[in-house]
């Protein structure tokens, strides 16, 4: 399977959007949307669990192609908190209770918008990989607290 | 597990400046439109155990983290610190 790229994100985008569903880049794929130089394999969503919103991801990720059984929708309907999908065209991880993030309405609320896709505050995601805490996360967290510094000194905090 | 961006000093080790060799690499990140940046930041490699199966699920994150560190190989670096 090819890596993540732009074209595919742009259909997660579309497709989340015409459902309505709420969801938020998370984790490195995040910082990379906010211009974080650095490599990742994983596309990380961070999704708003209420039961409407579920019901809409179900829509939206069927659409993009992926082949849910009636199992694994009923998984996503109930926002079970860590899913990791590798049955559609491209890898995706749902995720929603992440670590360090108390809740999906307030790291809404703090969202980037970048070209349409929304992501995370760079305060969050790393607030994440600080309670995950681990080894690939804390070889990782100098290098973006030093961006999310570079952030501020552009004005884009 | 190596990082391939490791400078000489982290931002706590120098006072909160951002050592120039990340600086130098954010401003040519900040110069490319977003399609190249995805470009070059997204790979694929194959990861053993977390890469053979088509779906896998978790009650809690813990649970999640707990099974990373039992059944991932530690090279992987999801292991907790």
């Amino acid at each position: 399977m090819p890596a993540f790229d732009y074209k595919q994100a742009q259909e997660v985008r579309d497709a989340f959007a015409r459902e309505g569903a709420r969801y938020l880049f998370l984790g490195k794929s995040g910082a990379i949307l906010l211009g974080f130089p650095d490599t990742t394999q994983d596309a990380d969503l961070l999704c708003d669990r209420s039961p409407d919103n579920t019901e809409r991801l179900v829509r939206a990720i069927a659409s993009l192609g992926f082949d849910l059984t009636p199992e694994q929708q009923a998984e996503i309907r109930r926002g079970k908190d860590f899913i990791q999908l590798k049955n559609g065209p491209f890898d995706l991880d749902l995720i929603f209770a992440p670590d360090g993030i108390e809740g999906f309405d307030d790291a809404w609320k703090r969202r980037a918008d970048v070209d349409g896709f929304p992501v995370c505050h760079i305060d969050d995601i790393i607030a994440s990989k600080r309670a995950a805490n681990r080894v690939k996360d804390r070889e990782s967290l100098p290098r973006l607290l030093a961006f999310r510094e570079y952030l501020r000194e552009h004005g884009r905090l | 597990m190596l990082n391939e961006h490791s400078p000489r000093s982290t931002p706590q080790e120098s006072g909160g400046t951002i050592p120039q060799e990340w600086r130098d690499e954010f401003d040519a990140a900040a110069r490319r439109p977003l399609p190249t940046r995805m470009r070059y930041a997204f790979i694929k490699t194959y990861r053993p155990v977390l890469d053979d199966v088509k779906y896998r699920s978790f009650e809690s994150m813990a649970e999640y983290r707990r099974w990373c560190e039992r059944e991932l190989p530690e090279w992987l670096g999801y292991a907790r610190v």
